[in-house]
Protein backbone atom coordinates (compact mmCIF):
# COMPACT_ATOMS: atom_id res chain seq x y z
CA UNK A 1 0.00 0.00 0.00
CA UNK A 2 1.55 3.44 -0.98
CA UNK A 3 2.16 5.81 1.77
CA UNK A 4 0.56 8.75 1.73
CA UNK A 5 1.16 10.21 4.62
CA UNK A 6 4.29 9.45 5.38
CA UNK A 7 6.09 10.07 8.46
CA UNK A 8 2.43 10.77 9.98
CA UNK A 9 1.61 9.45 13.46
CA UNK A 10 -1.28 10.27 14.84
CA UNK A 11 -0.56 9.26 18.35
CA UNK A 12 2.33 11.98 18.09
CA UNK A 13 -0.89 14.50 18.76
CA UNK A 14 -1.40 12.55 22.06
CA UNK A 15 0.58 15.34 24.27
CA UNK A 16 0.03 18.37 21.80
CA UNK A 17 -2.91 20.77 22.39
CA UNK A 18 -4.77 18.60 20.06
CA UNK A 19 -6.05 16.16 22.28
CA UNK A 20 -6.98 16.39 25.78
CA UNK A 21 -7.26 13.94 28.65
CA UNK A 22 -10.72 12.80 28.06
CA UNK A 23 -9.62 12.04 24.33
CA UNK A 24 -6.49 9.93 25.35
CA UNK A 25 -9.05 8.34 27.77
CA UNK A 26 -10.82 7.45 25.12
CA UNK A 27 -7.88 6.24 22.46
CA UNK A 28 -6.21 4.45 24.84
CA UNK A 29 -9.63 2.21 25.56
CA UNK A 30 -10.12 1.81 22.02
CA UNK A 31 -6.32 0.33 21.86
CA UNK A 32 -7.03 -1.94 24.62
CA UNK A 33 -9.48 -3.72 23.55
CA UNK A 34 -9.57 -7.39 24.28
CA UNK A 35 -8.90 -9.54 21.69
CA UNK A 36 -11.48 -12.02 23.09
CA UNK A 37 -15.31 -12.66 21.97
CA UNK A 38 -17.98 -11.20 24.90
CA UNK A 39 -20.67 -11.73 22.48
CA UNK A 40 -20.13 -14.58 19.97
CA UNK A 41 -19.43 -17.75 20.67
CA UNK A 42 -16.21 -19.41 19.58
CA UNK A 43 -18.22 -20.72 15.84
CA UNK A 44 -19.62 -17.40 15.20
CA UNK A 45 -16.25 -15.48 16.67
CA UNK A 46 -13.93 -17.83 14.07
CA UNK A 47 -16.75 -17.19 11.11
CA UNK A 48 -17.14 -13.37 11.82
CA UNK A 49 -12.93 -12.87 11.66
CA UNK A 50 -13.22 -14.74 8.22
CA UNK A 51 -15.71 -12.09 7.17
CA UNK A 52 -14.02 -9.34 8.51
CA UNK A 53 -10.65 -10.74 6.67
CA UNK A 54 -12.13 -11.00 3.35
CA UNK A 55 -14.19 -7.10 3.84
CA UNK A 56 -11.45 -5.13 4.52
CA UNK A 57 -8.01 -7.02 4.03
CA UNK A 58 -5.09 -5.60 5.30
CA UNK A 59 -1.21 -5.27 4.83
CA UNK A 60 0.56 -8.01 6.30
CA UNK A 61 3.63 -5.98 7.72
CA UNK A 62 1.47 -4.38 10.64
CA UNK A 63 -0.76 -5.96 13.00
CA UNK A 64 -4.27 -5.81 12.05
CA UNK A 65 -6.62 -3.29 13.46
CA UNK A 66 -8.98 -6.18 15.38
CA UNK A 67 -12.19 -5.71 13.62
CA UNK A 68 -14.32 -8.56 15.23
CA UNK A 69 -13.07 -7.61 18.23
CA UNK A 70 -15.00 -4.02 17.69
CA UNK A 71 -17.81 -5.31 16.49
CA UNK A 72 -18.40 -7.74 19.66
CA UNK A 73 -17.76 -4.87 21.56
CA UNK A 74 -20.42 -2.92 19.82
CA UNK A 75 -22.88 -6.01 21.04
CA UNK A 76 -21.47 -6.67 23.51
CA UNK A 77 -21.90 -2.76 25.02
CA UNK A 78 -25.32 -2.37 23.20
CA UNK A 79 -24.08 0.28 21.17
CA UNK A 80 -26.98 0.69 19.28
CA UNK A 81 -27.15 3.02 15.72
CA UNK A 82 -30.28 4.18 17.12
CA UNK A 83 -32.31 3.10 14.11
CA UNK A 84 -32.92 -0.30 11.71
CA UNK A 85 -34.89 -1.44 9.04
CA UNK A 86 -37.97 -2.81 10.01
CA UNK A 87 -37.38 -6.25 7.93
CA UNK A 88 -33.85 -6.30 10.45
CA UNK A 89 -33.99 -7.56 13.55
CA UNK A 90 -31.61 -6.19 16.43
CA UNK A 91 -27.66 -5.84 15.56
CA UNK A 92 -27.18 -9.36 17.80
CA UNK A 93 -29.62 -11.19 16.48
CA UNK A 94 -28.62 -9.98 12.86
CA UNK A 95 -24.93 -10.94 13.50
CA UNK A 96 -26.23 -14.15 15.07
CA UNK A 97 -28.81 -15.33 12.17
CA UNK A 98 -26.23 -13.83 9.17
CA UNK A 99 -22.88 -15.54 10.78
CA UNK A 100 -25.32 -19.13 11.38
CA UNK A 101 -26.65 -18.26 7.70
CA UNK A 102 -23.04 -18.09 5.92
CA UNK A 103 -21.87 -21.14 7.91
CA UNK A 104 -25.28 -22.70 6.61
CA UNK A 105 -24.37 -21.42 3.14
CA UNK A 106 -20.99 -22.82 3.30
CA UNK A 107 -21.95 -26.87 4.49
CA UNK A 108 -24.62 -27.06 2.00
CA UNK A 109 -21.92 -25.75 -1.10
CA UNK A 110 -18.77 -26.84 -0.06
CA UNK A 111 -19.68 -29.58 2.75
CA UNK A 112 -17.37 -27.12 5.42
CA UNK A 113 -17.87 -24.39 7.52
CA UNK A 114 -17.49 -20.67 6.26
CA UNK A 115 -13.95 -20.06 8.15
CA UNK A 116 -12.17 -23.35 6.37
CA UNK A 117 -13.57 -22.28 2.88
CA UNK A 118 -10.21 -20.44 0.45
CA UNK A 119 -10.74 -16.40 -0.08
CA UNK A 120 -12.38 -17.28 -3.49
CA UNK A 121 -15.11 -19.61 -2.07
CA UNK A 122 -15.78 -17.07 0.92
CA UNK A 123 -15.60 -14.08 -1.33
CA UNK A 124 -18.09 -15.99 -3.57
CA UNK A 125 -20.79 -16.57 -1.04
CA UNK A 126 -20.32 -12.90 0.24
CA UNK A 127 -20.77 -11.95 -3.13
CA UNK A 128 -23.93 -13.98 -3.35
CA UNK A 129 -25.30 -12.85 0.18
CA UNK A 130 -24.58 -8.56 -1.12
CA UNK A 131 -26.27 -9.81 -4.33
CA UNK A 132 -29.85 -10.95 -2.55
CA UNK A 133 -28.69 -14.48 -3.52
CA UNK A 134 -28.54 -16.39 -0.50
CA UNK A 135 -31.45 -18.19 1.32
CA UNK A 136 -32.09 -20.75 3.87
CA UNK A 137 -33.89 -21.32 7.01
CA UNK A 138 -30.81 -19.48 9.27
CA UNK A 139 -31.52 -16.02 8.08
CA UNK A 140 -35.19 -17.00 9.81
CA UNK A 141 -36.74 -14.62 7.08
CA UNK A 142 -34.04 -11.52 7.16
CA UNK A 143 -33.00 -10.52 3.74
CA UNK A 144 -29.62 -11.43 3.03
CA UNK A 145 -28.89 -8.14 0.84
CA UNK A 146 -30.11 -6.12 3.76
CA UNK A 147 -27.68 -7.98 6.40
CA UNK A 148 -24.87 -7.19 4.11
CA UNK A 149 -25.65 -3.79 3.12
CA UNK A 150 -26.85 -2.51 6.78
CA UNK A 151 -24.49 -4.77 9.53
CA UNK A 152 -21.43 -6.37 7.63
CA UNK A 153 -20.58 -3.40 5.61
CA UNK A 154 -20.99 -0.33 7.83
CA UNK A 155 -19.91 -2.10 11.75
CA UNK A 156 -16.95 -3.67 9.70
CA UNK A 157 -15.70 -0.51 7.98
CA UNK A 158 -16.91 1.96 10.66
CA UNK A 159 -14.42 -0.38 13.64
CA UNK A 160 -11.44 0.38 10.95
CA UNK A 161 -11.92 4.00 10.34
CA UNK A 162 -12.20 4.66 13.98
CA UNK A 163 -8.48 2.99 14.52
CA UNK A 164 -5.56 5.52 14.83
CA UNK A 165 -3.80 3.15 12.25
CA UNK A 166 -5.96 4.09 10.01
CA UNK A 167 -6.13 7.46 10.70
CA UNK A 168 -2.52 7.57 9.85
CA UNK A 169 -3.46 5.84 6.31
CA UNK A 170 -5.65 8.59 5.68
CA UNK A 171 -3.92 11.21 7.65
CA UNK A 172 -7.22 11.99 9.55
CA UNK A 173 -6.17 13.66 12.80
CA UNK A 174 -8.43 11.62 15.29
CA UNK A 175 -10.50 13.59 17.36
CA UNK A 176 -11.31 17.01 16.84
CA UNK A 177 -10.99 17.72 21.02
CA UNK A 178 -10.43 20.36 21.91
CA UNK A 179 -8.09 21.42 18.55
CA UNK A 180 -10.29 21.07 15.64
CA UNK A 181 -10.33 22.64 11.88
CA UNK A 182 -10.03 26.20 10.92
CA UNK A 183 -9.37 26.11 7.16
CA UNK A 184 -12.42 24.14 6.08
CA UNK A 185 -12.50 24.83 2.29
CA UNK A 186 -11.98 22.17 0.20
CA UNK A 187 -8.05 21.26 -0.06
CA UNK A 188 -6.54 23.69 2.19
CA UNK A 189 -4.59 22.13 5.64
CA UNK A 190 -4.23 23.56 9.13
CA UNK A 191 -0.46 23.38 9.84
CA UNK A 192 -1.03 20.36 12.74
CA UNK A 193 -2.83 18.23 9.73
CA UNK A 194 -1.07 15.42 8.28
CA UNK A 195 1.07 16.09 4.82
CA UNK A 196 -0.47 14.08 2.06
CA UNK A 197 2.75 13.56 -0.28
CA UNK A 198 2.83 14.18 -3.70
CA UNK A 199 5.03 12.47 -6.23
CA UNK A 200 8.76 13.64 -5.93
CA UNK A 201 7.21 15.47 -2.71
CA UNK A 202 7.66 12.64 -0.35
CA UNK A 203 10.63 13.34 1.55
CA UNK A 204 9.23 17.01 2.49
CA UNK A 205 6.04 15.67 3.33
CA UNK A 206 7.80 13.23 6.24
CA UNK A 207 9.90 15.96 7.43
CA UNK A 208 6.91 17.92 7.66
CA UNK A 209 4.73 14.84 9.22
CA UNK A 210 7.74 14.54 11.62
CA UNK A 211 7.18 17.65 13.04
CA UNK A 212 3.17 17.84 12.64
CA UNK A 213 1.02 18.14 15.86
CA UNK B 1 -35.04 30.94 17.83
CA UNK B 2 -36.00 33.50 20.78
CA UNK B 3 -32.54 34.47 21.11
CA UNK B 4 -32.67 35.16 17.30
CA UNK B 5 -35.49 37.56 17.37
CA UNK B 6 -34.18 39.52 20.27
CA UNK B 7 -30.75 39.88 18.36
CA UNK B 8 -32.45 41.30 15.25
CA UNK B 9 -34.87 43.09 17.04
CA UNK B 10 -31.76 45.32 18.94
CA UNK B 11 -30.22 45.40 15.69
CA UNK B 12 -33.27 46.83 14.27
CA UNK B 13 -33.96 49.10 17.17
CA UNK B 14 -30.10 50.06 17.14
CA UNK B 15 -30.99 51.35 13.33
CA UNK B 16 -34.30 52.77 14.13
CA UNK B 17 -33.12 54.86 16.68
CA UNK B 18 -30.41 56.11 14.43
CA UNK B 19 -32.94 57.06 11.89
CA UNK B 20 -35.07 58.53 14.51
CA UNK B 21 -31.79 60.44 15.75
CA UNK B 22 -30.86 61.70 12.01
CA UNK B 23 -34.21 62.55 11.39
CA UNK B 24 -34.44 64.67 14.33
CA UNK B 25 -31.31 65.92 14.60
CA UNK B 26 -31.23 69.87 15.05
CA UNK B 27 -34.19 69.49 17.59
CA UNK B 28 -32.64 66.32 19.40
CA UNK B 29 -28.81 67.67 19.40
CA UNK B 30 -30.16 70.80 20.90
CA UNK B 31 -31.60 68.83 23.53
CA UNK B 32 -28.67 66.66 24.26
CA UNK B 33 -25.51 69.39 23.62
CA UNK B 34 -25.81 72.57 26.05
CA UNK B 35 -25.19 75.24 23.69
CA UNK B 36 -22.39 77.57 24.11
CA UNK B 37 -21.53 80.01 22.00
CA UNK B 38 -18.07 80.55 21.65
CA UNK B 39 -16.02 83.53 19.55
CA UNK B 40 -14.19 82.98 16.86
CA UNK B 41 -10.28 82.15 18.01
CA UNK B 42 -7.81 83.47 16.11
CA UNK B 43 -6.11 81.86 13.91
CA UNK B 44 -3.38 79.49 15.59
CA UNK B 45 -0.85 78.78 12.88
CA UNK B 46 0.05 76.02 14.60
CA UNK B 47 -3.62 74.20 14.66
CA UNK B 48 -3.82 72.46 11.41
CA UNK B 49 -0.58 70.79 12.34
CA UNK B 50 -1.78 70.07 15.05
CA UNK B 51 -5.12 68.49 13.83
CA UNK B 52 -3.18 66.78 11.14
CA UNK B 53 -1.08 64.78 13.42
CA UNK B 54 -4.49 63.83 15.44
CA UNK B 55 -5.77 62.44 11.99
CA UNK B 56 -2.24 60.60 11.21
CA UNK B 57 -2.85 59.03 14.64
CA UNK B 58 -6.35 57.97 13.59
CA UNK B 59 -5.21 56.51 10.51
CA UNK B 60 -2.67 54.60 12.23
CA UNK B 61 -4.18 53.27 14.92
CA UNK B 62 -6.64 52.22 11.89
CA UNK B 63 -3.71 50.55 9.97
CA UNK B 64 -2.88 49.02 13.23
CA UNK B 65 -5.98 46.91 13.59
CA UNK B 66 -5.97 45.77 10.01
CA UNK B 67 -2.63 44.98 9.50
CA UNK B 68 -3.45 42.55 12.29
CA UNK B 69 -6.62 42.17 11.29
CA UNK B 70 -6.11 41.29 8.10
CA UNK B 71 -2.65 38.99 8.86
CA UNK B 72 -4.46 37.00 11.05
CA UNK B 73 -7.44 36.24 8.61
CA UNK B 74 -5.34 36.01 5.69
CA UNK B 75 -2.54 33.55 7.27
CA UNK B 76 -6.09 31.67 8.28
CA UNK B 77 -6.89 32.00 4.31
CA UNK B 78 -3.01 30.58 3.94
CA UNK B 79 -2.72 33.25 1.61
CA UNK B 80 -4.50 31.24 -0.97
CA UNK B 81 -4.60 33.96 -3.63
CA UNK B 82 -1.24 36.05 -3.42
CA UNK B 83 -2.75 39.25 -3.37
CA UNK B 84 -4.13 38.75 0.21
CA UNK B 85 -0.66 40.25 0.78
CA UNK B 86 -1.59 43.20 -0.39
CA UNK B 87 -3.11 44.68 3.02
CA UNK B 88 -0.47 43.36 4.94
CA UNK B 89 2.17 45.74 2.93
CA UNK B 90 -0.39 48.55 2.52
CA UNK B 91 -1.28 48.55 6.20
CA UNK B 92 2.23 48.39 7.31
CA UNK B 93 2.78 51.08 5.30
CA UNK B 94 0.11 53.35 6.25
CA UNK B 95 1.12 52.49 9.98
CA UNK B 96 4.27 53.54 9.49
CA UNK B 97 3.73 56.87 7.13
CA UNK B 98 1.08 57.88 10.22
CA UNK B 99 3.83 57.47 13.15
CA UNK B 100 6.28 59.47 10.71
CA UNK B 101 3.19 61.90 10.13
CA UNK B 102 2.72 62.17 14.04
CA UNK B 103 6.64 62.88 14.85
CA UNK B 104 6.20 65.88 12.14
CA UNK B 105 5.61 69.41 13.00
CA UNK B 106 6.32 70.42 9.79
CA UNK B 107 3.19 72.39 7.92
CA UNK B 108 3.47 70.69 4.48
CA UNK B 109 1.83 67.47 2.96
CA UNK B 110 4.75 64.99 2.57
CA UNK B 111 5.04 63.18 -0.95
CA UNK B 112 5.70 59.51 0.50
CA UNK B 113 2.76 59.84 3.09
CA UNK B 114 0.31 61.11 0.91
CA UNK B 115 1.08 58.22 -1.62
CA UNK B 116 1.39 55.60 0.90
CA UNK B 117 -2.18 56.42 2.05
CA UNK B 118 -3.68 56.84 -1.31
CA UNK B 119 -2.25 53.38 -1.80
CA UNK B 120 -3.83 52.14 0.95
CA UNK B 121 -7.57 53.47 0.01
CA UNK B 122 -7.04 51.63 -3.35
CA UNK B 123 -6.10 48.41 -1.81
CA UNK B 124 -9.12 48.79 0.12
CA UNK B 125 -11.64 49.36 -2.45
CA UNK B 126 -9.85 46.52 -4.57
CA UNK B 127 -10.04 44.59 -1.24
CA UNK B 128 -13.70 45.04 -1.17
CA UNK B 129 -14.24 44.16 -4.80
CA UNK B 130 -12.31 40.75 -4.38
CA UNK B 131 -14.04 40.25 -1.34
CA UNK B 132 -17.48 40.82 -3.00
CA UNK B 133 -16.35 38.82 -5.43
CA UNK B 134 -15.52 35.98 -3.51
CA UNK B 135 -18.90 35.99 -2.00
CA UNK B 136 -20.93 35.99 -5.02
CA UNK B 137 -19.25 33.06 -6.66
CA UNK B 138 -19.69 30.85 -3.72
CA UNK B 139 -22.63 28.42 -4.04
CA UNK B 140 -26.03 30.35 -2.86
CA UNK B 141 -24.27 33.89 -4.18
CA UNK B 142 -25.34 36.94 -1.49
CA UNK B 143 -27.19 34.78 1.01
CA UNK B 144 -26.39 35.70 4.76
CA UNK B 145 -24.58 32.02 4.84
CA UNK B 146 -22.06 33.38 2.65
CA UNK B 147 -21.99 36.71 4.07
CA UNK B 148 -21.60 35.27 7.71
CA UNK B 149 -18.61 32.63 6.81
CA UNK B 150 -16.80 33.75 3.26
CA UNK B 151 -14.54 36.82 3.15
CA UNK B 152 -15.87 39.66 5.24
CA UNK B 153 -17.66 41.93 3.11
CA UNK B 154 -17.08 45.53 5.29
CA UNK B 155 -13.25 44.73 6.29
CA UNK B 156 -11.51 45.95 3.30
CA UNK B 157 -12.90 49.01 4.03
CA UNK B 158 -11.36 49.87 7.05
CA UNK B 159 -8.24 50.06 5.01
CA UNK B 160 -9.70 52.46 2.58
CA UNK B 161 -10.54 54.42 6.24
CA UNK B 162 -6.97 54.55 7.46
CA UNK B 163 -6.12 55.58 3.82
CA UNK B 164 -8.68 58.63 3.65
CA UNK B 165 -8.13 59.72 6.83
CA UNK B 166 -4.15 60.32 6.09
CA UNK B 167 -4.63 61.73 3.12
CA UNK B 168 -7.46 63.92 4.56
CA UNK B 169 -4.70 64.69 7.25
CA UNK B 170 -2.34 65.66 4.26
CA UNK B 171 -4.50 68.22 3.17
CA UNK B 172 -5.16 69.80 6.59
CA UNK B 173 -1.76 69.98 7.23
CA UNK B 174 -0.79 71.51 3.75
CA UNK B 175 -3.05 74.73 5.05
CA UNK B 176 -1.29 78.03 4.34
CA UNK B 177 -0.49 79.66 7.91
CA UNK B 178 -2.77 81.68 8.83
CA UNK B 179 -5.93 80.70 6.42
CA UNK B 180 -8.59 77.68 7.52
CA UNK B 181 -8.31 74.21 6.46
CA UNK B 182 -10.05 72.83 3.70
CA UNK B 183 -10.66 69.88 1.86
CA UNK B 184 -12.76 70.50 -1.79
CA UNK B 185 -14.01 74.11 -0.52
CA UNK B 186 -15.18 72.94 2.77
CA UNK B 187 -14.06 73.57 6.12
CA UNK B 188 -11.87 70.47 7.10
CA UNK B 189 -13.67 69.39 10.14
CA UNK B 190 -16.56 69.15 8.44
CA UNK B 191 -15.64 67.14 5.81
CA UNK B 192 -13.50 64.95 8.50
CA UNK B 193 -16.38 64.71 10.56
CA UNK B 194 -18.58 63.25 7.80
CA UNK B 195 -16.26 60.90 7.02
CA UNK B 196 -15.77 59.55 10.13
CA UNK B 197 -19.76 59.42 10.89
CA UNK B 198 -19.80 57.30 7.45
CA UNK B 199 -16.48 55.47 8.39
CA UNK B 200 -18.38 54.56 11.75
CA UNK B 201 -21.86 53.39 10.23
CA UNK B 202 -19.85 51.15 7.82
CA UNK B 203 -17.60 49.92 10.76
CA UNK B 204 -21.07 49.06 12.50
CA UNK B 205 -22.50 47.11 9.97
CA UNK B 206 -19.88 44.66 9.12
CA UNK B 207 -20.02 44.14 13.54
CA UNK B 208 -23.35 43.88 13.29
CA UNK B 209 -23.17 41.52 10.71
CA UNK B 210 -20.67 39.43 12.79
CA UNK B 211 -22.41 39.80 15.97
CA UNK B 212 -25.70 38.52 14.30
CA UNK B 213 -23.90 35.64 13.25
CA UNK B 214 -22.64 35.26 16.65
CA UNK B 215 -26.86 35.48 18.13
CA UNK B 216 -25.47 37.87 20.53
CA UNK B 217 -24.44 35.12 23.10
CA UNK B 218 -22.70 38.03 24.92
CA UNK B 219 -24.64 40.81 26.29
CA UNK B 220 -21.69 42.95 25.64
CA UNK B 221 -22.23 42.15 21.76
CA UNK B 222 -24.55 44.79 21.42
CA UNK B 223 -22.52 47.30 22.56
CA UNK B 224 -20.67 48.40 19.43
CA UNK B 225 -23.98 48.07 17.53
CA UNK B 226 -25.58 50.40 20.00
CA UNK B 227 -22.77 52.97 21.65
CA UNK B 228 -21.07 53.62 17.62
CA UNK B 229 -24.32 54.49 16.38
CA UNK B 230 -24.87 57.07 18.46
CA UNK B 231 -21.57 58.63 18.07
CA UNK B 232 -21.56 58.49 14.25
CA UNK B 233 -25.03 60.23 15.00
CA UNK B 234 -23.68 63.14 17.03
CA UNK B 235 -20.46 63.30 14.54
CA UNK B 236 -22.51 63.94 11.67
CA UNK B 237 -24.56 66.18 13.16
CA UNK B 238 -21.53 68.44 14.12
CA UNK B 239 -20.18 68.00 10.46
CA UNK B 240 -23.75 69.54 9.75
CA UNK B 241 -24.41 71.84 12.77
CA UNK B 242 -23.27 74.75 13.22
CA UNK B 243 -19.59 74.72 14.20
CA UNK B 244 -19.40 77.65 16.82
CA UNK B 245 -20.34 75.50 19.56
CA UNK B 246 -18.89 73.54 22.22
CA UNK B 247 -19.83 69.63 22.16
CA UNK B 248 -18.68 68.32 25.27
CA UNK B 249 -21.35 65.33 25.27
CA UNK B 250 -20.19 64.90 21.26
CA UNK B 251 -16.60 64.77 22.66
CA UNK B 252 -17.36 62.63 25.04
CA UNK B 253 -18.85 60.20 23.49
CA UNK B 254 -16.19 59.72 21.06
CA UNK B 255 -13.61 59.56 23.88
CA UNK B 256 -16.04 56.66 25.46
CA UNK B 257 -16.23 55.14 21.87
CA UNK B 258 -12.35 55.32 21.44
CA UNK B 259 -12.19 53.18 24.95
CA UNK B 260 -15.03 50.70 23.36
CA UNK B 261 -12.45 50.35 20.22
CA UNK B 262 -9.73 48.56 23.13
CA UNK B 263 -12.43 46.96 25.55
CA UNK B 264 -13.73 44.95 22.34
CA UNK B 265 -10.26 43.74 22.00
CA UNK B 266 -10.55 42.65 25.50
CA UNK B 267 -13.78 40.98 25.11
CA UNK B 268 -12.34 39.17 22.12
CA UNK B 269 -9.65 37.92 23.94
CA UNK B 270 -11.70 36.32 26.69
CA UNK B 271 -13.68 34.99 23.84
CA UNK B 272 -11.08 33.50 22.69
CA UNK B 273 -10.47 31.96 25.42
CA UNK B 274 -14.25 30.54 25.94
CA UNK B 275 -12.95 28.46 22.89
CA UNK B 276 -12.13 25.11 23.58
CA UNK B 277 -8.42 24.39 24.95
CA UNK B 278 -8.55 28.13 25.93
CA UNK B 279 -6.02 30.07 25.01
CA UNK B 280 -3.63 27.27 25.56
CA UNK B 281 -5.08 26.19 21.95
CA UNK B 282 -4.60 29.46 20.83
CA UNK B 283 -2.78 28.04 17.47
CA UNK B 284 -6.89 27.37 16.51
CA UNK B 285 -8.86 29.64 18.81
CA UNK B 286 -6.60 32.85 18.17
CA UNK B 287 -8.03 31.83 14.11
CA UNK B 288 -11.42 30.51 14.63
CA UNK B 289 -12.72 33.03 17.80
CA UNK B 290 -13.34 36.45 17.64
CA UNK B 291 -10.83 38.74 15.57
CA UNK B 292 -8.88 40.28 18.53
CA UNK B 293 -7.24 43.58 16.79
CA UNK B 294 -11.11 44.53 14.78
CA UNK B 295 -12.85 45.85 17.16
CA UNK B 296 -9.86 48.77 17.71
CA UNK B 297 -10.71 50.16 14.25
CA UNK B 298 -13.66 51.47 15.99
CA UNK B 299 -10.71 53.81 18.03
CA UNK B 300 -9.35 54.73 15.18
CA UNK B 301 -12.44 56.82 13.77
CA UNK B 302 -13.30 58.00 17.20
CA UNK B 303 -9.87 59.69 17.27
CA UNK B 304 -10.55 60.98 14.07
CA UNK B 305 -14.23 62.40 15.02
CA UNK B 306 -12.03 63.72 18.17
CA UNK B 307 -9.79 65.56 15.18
CA UNK B 308 -12.65 66.82 13.50
CA UNK B 309 -13.88 68.43 16.88
CA UNK B 310 -10.87 70.15 17.25
CA UNK B 311 -10.65 71.25 13.75
CA UNK B 312 -13.99 72.90 13.88
CA UNK B 313 -13.50 74.50 17.31
CA UNK B 314 -10.27 75.88 15.80
CA UNK B 315 -11.76 76.91 12.42
CA UNK B 316 -15.17 78.04 12.98
CA UNK B 317 -16.68 78.52 9.48
CA UNK B 318 -20.16 80.26 10.50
Amino acid sequence: MTDRYPGYDVMSKRWTESWNETTRKVIDRRLAISREPRFFSGTEWRTLNAVCDRIMPQPKDRPPVPLAAFVDQKIADRLMDGYRYAEMPPQDEAWRRGLAALDEAAQETHDTLFHMLSTEQQDGLLCRMQQGGLTGPAWGGMPCKLFFEHRVIPDITHAYYAHPVAWNEIGFGGPASPRGYVRMGLDRRDPWEAVEATPGEEAHARLKNDHGG
Amino acid sequence: MTRDSTAVAASGAALLGLAALALTRQRRCQALVPTTHVPAPAIDPGAAVRAARRMNRAAGVIAASVLADSAVEHYRGAFHNKAMVAPLVTAALSLAVSAHGNADKRPQAHRVRDSVYVAAALTGLVGTCFHVFNIGKKPGGFSWQNLFYSAPIGAPMALTLSGAMGFLAERVRDTTPGQAPTIAGVSAGRAVAAATSLGLLGTVGEAGLLHFRGAYHDPFMYLPVTIPPLTAALIGNAAFGRTRRRRPLTRFWLRFTALLGFAGAGFHAMGVARNMGGWRNWRQNVLNGPPIPAPPSFTGLALAGLAALGLMEDHPDD
